[in-house]
C-alpha cells in the first residue's frame, strides 16, 4: 500500500483476565489507505466494534502495534489527545448523544473545548452543518429536539465533523434511517470524502451498503480477520460468507443463483447497470442464435 | 368477510401531544388520521412505511399501548379504550420490538421466557410446560441456562418472541423487529414469523420499511402521512415501482432489476418478487 493512515500488524486484544478472559482480536494485521473507504464487516461479536475502539485509543492493544496517522498507539505517552481529535468516532444512535439546547451549542461543543478562537469555532460549526445538508440559517438556532431523527443523526455527525477529523469511523450509521434519509446520508458521506479528505471507516451490517459506498471490506468472524478485498470480490463467495455468518447483497444473492443455473454471467458483474446490460446482451445472443 | 375480524380499527385518528418550547403555540403531531383496518384471524399482514409515516403508531393500537383520539379498536371484539380489558388484549396481542435488548428482564433465558407467566400467578407446572413449548417453537430450548447478553441479536429477538408466546397470544406483531439485526438473523426471523403463521395459526403483523420482508405476506398495506395509501397483495402493490419509490420505500436491487427488465420486453411475471422467484423467471 502507497499511503496507510492506519497500520495494524499482529494486534490482540483479550478483554478481561483471569478465568473470565476473552480473546476479542487475534492476530490482526492490515492496512487502510488514505483517503479510501472502508468497511468492517462480520456478525455481532466478531469484534468490529473492540477493533474500530483502538483506532482512537479508546482500546490498547493487549499485544501487537497499531499506528494511527504517526502515532503509535501501544508506545508509552502515545498523544491519545491529538489522535482522538484526528479520528473521529460516531457511535450506533448517535442522536441519543446530543444534548445542546440548539443545534450551533450542541455542534460548538467539542470545538470550544479545543482552545481555539470563536470565529475558529464559528467557521467550523458553520462548514459542518453545510456539509451535512442543515443551512445555518434554518437550523443553527433550533432545538436538536424538534427535528427528525434523520436530521438529528446528522446534527451528531456535524458535532464529529467539527473537529475537523482526518478519520472517521461510523458505527452502524444507517440503522433506522429510511430510504430518503439513508440516501441523504450517503451523499454527505461521499462529500466528506471528496472534498474534505477524510478517511471514512463503517462498521455495518447493511451489505447494499457497504457495497455502495467502500473500496475495500475487512471481514471479522470470531475476533479474526478472515478475508479482506474490494466488495465486488468479497461479495462472489456466498459459501464463505453463509459460514462467517454474512450474506451478499441481494443482487449479487440473484446473480449467484444465475450463474449457478448456468447463465455465463461474468463474475465482475457487480452493479444494477451492469447486470440489466449482460441480461440484456446475453438475450440478443440467444435470439440470434436461435434465428440461425 | 363472515368471519369476524381479529382486530377492528374503527375510523382511527390519533394526535402525539407536541411540548416544543414554552413560548411556541400548543401544537399535536397528527400521526393517524381516519384510518380503518380489519385484519382477519390467521392473516399474515405486512405494514410498510418510511420513518414517521404512522405504521409503529398504527400498531401501538392494535394492543392497547395507545389508544385512539377519535374513533375506536376492538381486539377480538374487546374495546382498547376499556381500561379493565388491557391485560386481555395484550395477552391476546404480543408485541416485538426493534431493540433486543429493552424487552429482556430476567439474568437466565428460560426465567425471561417465564417472566409474564409469572407475573400473572399461573401455577409452576403448567409455567413449565408452557415455556418449554415456546422455546422449542423459536428453537432455543439449547440456550436455556444462558444469560441474555450472551445471546446474539437474532437470539434476543428468538427469545423476545418466545415470551409473548408464552401467553398463547392469537396474534404477534413485530415492530421493525428486524432492522438491528444482521441481514441472515433478519431473514431467519421473518422465516421464524411466516413458521409460526403456518404451524400455530397464529395472525401476524410485520411493521417494516424493507420491500424483501413483505414479499411473502398475503396482505401488504402501506401508510404515509397517518393514512393507508396503498394494499393488497404483495404482487399488487410492488407493480408500481415508482409509487413505492415516491412513498421513501427503497427498491431492492432485484426488483428493480426486473422491473427494468420487464421494461425492456422480458416476460417477468409481476408474481415474482423474491431472489429466487425473479431468477426463475428470468431463466424461463
Amino acid at each position: 500500500m502507497t499511503d496507510p493512515i492506519i497500520s495494524v500488524k499482529n494486534l490482540y486484544h483479550t478483554y478481561q483476565s483471569g478465568p473470565l478472559q476473552k480473546a476479542a482480536l487475534v492476530d490482526i494485521t492490515l492496512e487502510i489507505e488514505r483517503g479510501s473507504c472502508s468497511a468492517i464487516i462480520g456478525v455481532t461479536g466478531s469484534g468490529k466494534s473492540t477493533l474500530v475502539q483502538h483506532f482512537n485509543g479508546l482500546l490498547r492493544p493487549t499485544s501487537g502495534s497499531l499506528v494511527v496517522d504517526g502515532v503509535n498507539i501501544k508506545a508509552k505517552g502515545a498523544d491519545l489527545k491529538t489522535l482522538r481529535q484526528r479520528v473521529g468516532l460516531l457511535f450506533q444512535f448517535p442522536e441519543s448523544q446530543l444534548f445542546g439546547h440548539t443545534v450551533y451549542a450542541d455542534v460548538a461543543f467539542g470545538p470550544r473545548r479545543l482552545n481555539l478562537s470563536k470565529s475558529e469555532v464559528r467557521t467550523r460549526v458553520l462548514h459542518a452543518l453545510n456539509t451535512v445538508g442543515l443551512p445555518p440559517h434554518d437550523y443553527a438556532q433550533r432545538s436538536p429536539f424538534e427535528l427528525s431523527g434523520g436530521q438529528r443523526r446528522r446534527v451528531a455527525l456535524a458535532g464529529v465533523l467539527a473537529m475537523s477529523p482526518k478519520i472517521l469511523i461510523l458505527d452502524e450509521p444507517t440503522t433506522g434511517l429510511d430510504a430518503d434519509g439513508r440516501n441523504e446520508f450517503y451523499q454527505y458521506l461521499h462529500h466528506i470524502q471528496q472534498k474534505d479528505a477524510v478517511t471514512i471507516i463503517l462498521v455495518s451490517h447493511d451489505m447494499s451498503e457497504v457495497a455502495l459506498l467502500a473500496d475495500q471490506l475487512f471481514v471479522l468472524h470470531n475476533g479474526r480477520l478472515v478475508a479482506q478485498g474490494s466488495p465486488r470480490a468479497i461479495f462472489t463467495q456466498d459459501t464463505l460468507l453463509r459460514e462467517w455468518g454474512l450474506m451478499e447483497p441481494p443482487l449479487s444473492e440473484l446473480l449467484i443463483l444465475l450463474r449457478k443455473k448456468g447463465l455465463p454471467i461474468p463474475e465482475q458483474v457487480f452493479t444494477l447497470d451492469e447486470a440489466f446490460n449482460v441480461l440484456q446482451a446475453l438475450r440478443t445472443t440467444q435470439h440470434e442464435r436461435k434465428n440461425v | 368477510m363472515n368471519t369476524s375480524p381479529l382486530i377492528d380499527i374503527q375510523q382511527i385518528s390519533y394526535s402525539y401531544p407536541l411540548q416544543i418550547k414554552a413560548n411556541s403555540p400548543a401544537q399535536s403531531l397528527k400521526a393517524l388520521q381516519d384510518v380503518s383496518l380489519q385484519i382477519q384471524p390467521g392473516e399474515y399482514l405486512a405494514v410498510l412505511g418510511h420513518n414517521g409515516s404512522g405504521k409503529s403508531t398504527l400498531a401501538q393500537h392494535c394492543n392497547a399501548l395507545l389508544t385512539p383520539t377519535t374513533g375506536r379498536v376492538l381486539v377480538a371484539g374487546l374495546d382498547t379504550g376499556d381500561n379493565t380489558q388491557r391485560r386481555a388484549i395484550r395477552d391476546c396481542v404480543g408485541m416485538i420490538f426493534q431493540n433486543p435488548d429493552n424487552q429482556i428482564i430476567a439474568t437466565v433465558v428460560e426465567d425471561d421466557v417465564a417472566w409474564a407467566l409469572a407475573v400473572r400467578g399461573l401455577p409452576a407446572a403448567l409455567i413449565a410446560e408452557r415455556v418449554e413449548q415456546a422455546m422449542a417453537a423459536v428453537d432455543i430450548s439449547h440456550l436455556r441456562k444462558l444469560p441474555p447478553h450472551r445471546l446474539s441479536g437474532g437470539q434476543k429477538q428468538r427469545l423476545a418472541i418466545a415470551g409473548v408466546l408464552a401467553l398463547r397470544p392469537k396474534c404477534i406483531i413485530a415492530d421493525e423487529a428486524t432492522s438491528q439485526l444482521d441481514p441472515l438473523s433478519r431473514r431467519e426471523i421473518t422465516a421464524l414469523l411466516h413458521q409460526l403463521h403456518q404451524e400455530l395459526g397464529l395472525t401476524i403483523i410485520q411493521v417494516t420499511h424493507l420491500l424483501e420482508e413483505a414479499a411473502l405476506a398475503q396482505r401488504v398495506i402501506v401508510m404515509e402521512q397517518g393514512r393507508i395509501v396503498t394494499q393488497g397483495t404483495p404482487s399488487t402493490v410492488f407493480a408500481d415501482v415508482e409509487r413505492l419509490r415516491q412513498l421513501k420505500l427503497s427498491i431492492p436491487e432485484p426488483i428493480a432489476l426486473a422491473e427494468r427488465l420487464r421494461a425492456s420486453g422480458f416476460t417477468i411475471s409481476r408474481e415474482a418478487l423474491t431472489v429466487e422467484a425473479i431468477a426463475r423467471e428470468i431463466l424461463h
